[in-house]
């Protein structure tokens, strides 16, 4: 049966995008067949990260919303990232990057069923077993239809005081969603921090799972949005924090 | 009569028969011609009553100890009344000075209050037993009196005093042993054992009959007095330098406790650490520790304070609401609950 994920934040700058696709490609590297989705129309940026430039993309999920294109072709395999090792597949649909683009989709919106009925399609063509979707941050319509549409939700949080009234926020709301399966990943934990200790403490506070606490990785600063972390740091402390998140989200 | 009062008296009632006997001991089998320092343990006990009981039980035993001992020796009860007075501030003064103030000797200053006042007590009581024969009895005459009755007396008392009165007390447990405890004990008793070899020298020379010249016994008091002079100043020379080898110690215990209660900077410790000796090493490493020990605190502190997740519930009860009641968000979940169904 296959997954869709949401990866969601309630501020930017959590490390979504990264996180999203470290998780995707760790699944892919296993020889799961997984695909990410940039639903963050307003900044997309994951593309960055599987080495896609956006030239190359003749059409993006702005095309399939707006009934330009099957969503067929806006599916693009990025495997070759993974390495020679690859077994698995990784393909991304991006989001146009043109302003042009991005305003017309924030003033017209988009139909939840559409878009509902795109991902059964990508997954269905392309035999995936995991959808990734990035979110923008925050709580608009369009990433309440990306929660409504998961399987499976990931918040993300920072361990700082506008981050945790955030996230009780978007854990309630997620929640009258019946979002199946929710849990809360803390990121940027500085080092001073004991893991353990604070996802007991994060897990009591919202009643939520914790899928793990990763720590602030100077390595993951230096690589900057460029290139996946746990391909080139598996055996880092983050890389290893972000294997024992998807143990904990696959089971 | 109050409880203490009753005590105090019946103790230095009970001492004063004791001291009375052991006087009256010492004047019969009294130490042919021992003329500057004789064997007269005896003195110890009004001076150790008075501190360890109450300073007026020390008083009562010197007084009247020694009002037995004249009475049993035949010199008549209040004959020497002077002399009576004299024990009884023997008796009172180094209680006075030690008794209430210093609960445990266990440092360099205490113990030199101890010696210093068993000291000044003995002088103190030997002036005034002098000072009342020449006002009222005139037994004395002077000079003559000074090197046959006055000073021995005198040195005599401070001498047994200044070395039983430590046993007693270290026995009693009131000298708490310590570093700087024994490090003056140490050096006291290697000044005690320099003093009695000349007064065991001299009371040999003069039992022996070596010295018949009343110029040669002269001399002999003289290096008496001298010798005495120098184990009060050999006792200060040894306070003032053990205290200033056991000051760093004490900064350093200082320190700790500044440490025990939270406090990570020391400047008590900057002269310790200056020093070039194996204190100053000490007193580094401990400085270097205590600000780790420090950041760790600070760094435990931030932990606990991150850990705090405080949310305004009712805040977060509106966003909720915001969301979750409008035609928009129902109309959602109504679609989400059909994908999931489907």
């Amino acid at each position: 049966m296959p997954e869709i994920i949401a990866i969601h934040s309630f501020r930017g700058g959590t490390g979504k995008s990264n996180t999203a696709a470290n998780l995707a490609c760790l699944l892919a590297r296993q020889g799961r067949r997984v695909g990410v989705v940039d639903t963050d129309i307003q900044s997309p940026g994951i593309h960055v990260l599987f080495n896609l430039d956006p030239k190359d993309a003749a059409h993006t999920l702005n095309d399939f919303l707006w009934g330009k294109c099957d969503i067929g072709r806006a599916v693009y395999d990025v495997s070759r990232i993974l390495g020679p090792e690859e077994r698995g597949k990784l393909f991304l649909i991006p989001s146009s990057i043109r302003t042009g683009d991005i305003a017309r989709v924030l003033h017209y919106g988009y139909d939840i069923n559409l878009l509902k009925e795109g991902y059964q399609q990508a997954i269905e063509q392309f035999a995936l077993d995991y959808l990734f979707i990035d979110t923008h941050p925050g709580l608009n319509e369009e990433t309440l239809m990306s929660i409504a549409i998961a399987d499976t939700l990931l918040i993300l949080l920072r361990p700082d005081q506008q981050d945790y009234q955030g996230t009780a926020v978007t854990v309630e709301v997620s929640r009258a969603l019946e979002v199946p399966r929710m849990f809360l990943i803390v990121n940027k934990a500085p080092a001073s921090l004991c893991g353990d200790a604070l996802a007991a403490k994060v897990a009591a506070t919202y009643n939520c799972d914790v899928a793990g606490v990763l720590p602030h990785a100077d390595e993951m600063m230096e690589l900057g949005s460029s290139g996946i972390f746990c391909l080139t740091h598996p055996d880092s402390s983050l890389g290893r924090a972000i294997d024992g998140i998807l143990r904990r989200i696959e089971t | 009569m109050n409880p203490d009062a009753k005590k105090i008296l019946l103790a230095g009632l009970i001492f004063a028969v004791v001291y009375g006997l052991l006087n009256s001991l010492s004047n019969i089998f009294l130490l042919p011609s021992a003329p500057i320092i004789s064997f007269r343990p005896q003195i110890a006990l009004p001076m150790a009553v008075g501190i360890l009981v109450h300073p007026l039980a020390g008083f009562i035993t010197g007084f009247a100890g020694n009002v037995v001992g004249d009475a049993i020796s035949g010199f008549g009860a209040f004959k020497f009344w002077n002399w009576h007075i004299a024990n009884g501030l023997m008796g009172l003064i180094p209680g006075l000075a030690v008794y209430r103030h210093i609960r445990r000797i266990d440092t360099v200053r205490a113990f030199g209050i101890l010696q210093g006042s068993i000291v000044f007590a003995c002088a103190a009581g030997v002036g005034t037993a002098v000072v009342l024969d020449w006002l009222f009895l005139h037994f004395m005459t002077f000079p003559a009196s000074l090197p046959s009755w006055i000073l021995p007396a005198f040195l005599t008392d401070a001498v047994n005093g200044f070395i039983l009165v430590p046993a007693i007390l270290l026995i009693a447990g009131r000298i708490v042993l310590t570093l700087e405890t024994r490090t003056i004990l140490m050096i006291t008793g290697l000044l005690i054992a320099s003093i009695l070899a000349t007064a065991g020298s001299i009371t040999w020379a003069v039992l022996d009959d070596l010295v018949s010249h009343g110029a040669m016994v002269q001399n002999f008091y003289i290096a008496a007095i001298v010798s005495v002079g120098l184990l009060v100043i050999g006792f200060v020379a040894a306070v003032v330098f053990v205290r200033k080898m056991t000051a760093p110690l004490a900064a350093l215990g200082r320190a700790a406790e500044a440490v025990e209660k939270g406090r990570y900077d020391l400047p008590e410790l900057a002269a310790v650490s200056a020093r070039a000796d194996e204190l100053g090493r000490l007193a580094r490493i401990f400085e270097q520790m205590a600000g780790k020990v420090g950041e760790r605190e600070n760094s435990l502190q931030r932990q606990v304070a991150e850990l705090q997740i405080t949310i305004d519930r009712e805040k977060q009860a509106r966003d909720v609401s915001d969301i979750v009641d409008t035609d928009y968000f129902r109309a959602l979940k109504e679609k989400a609950r059909k994908f999931r169904g489907a």
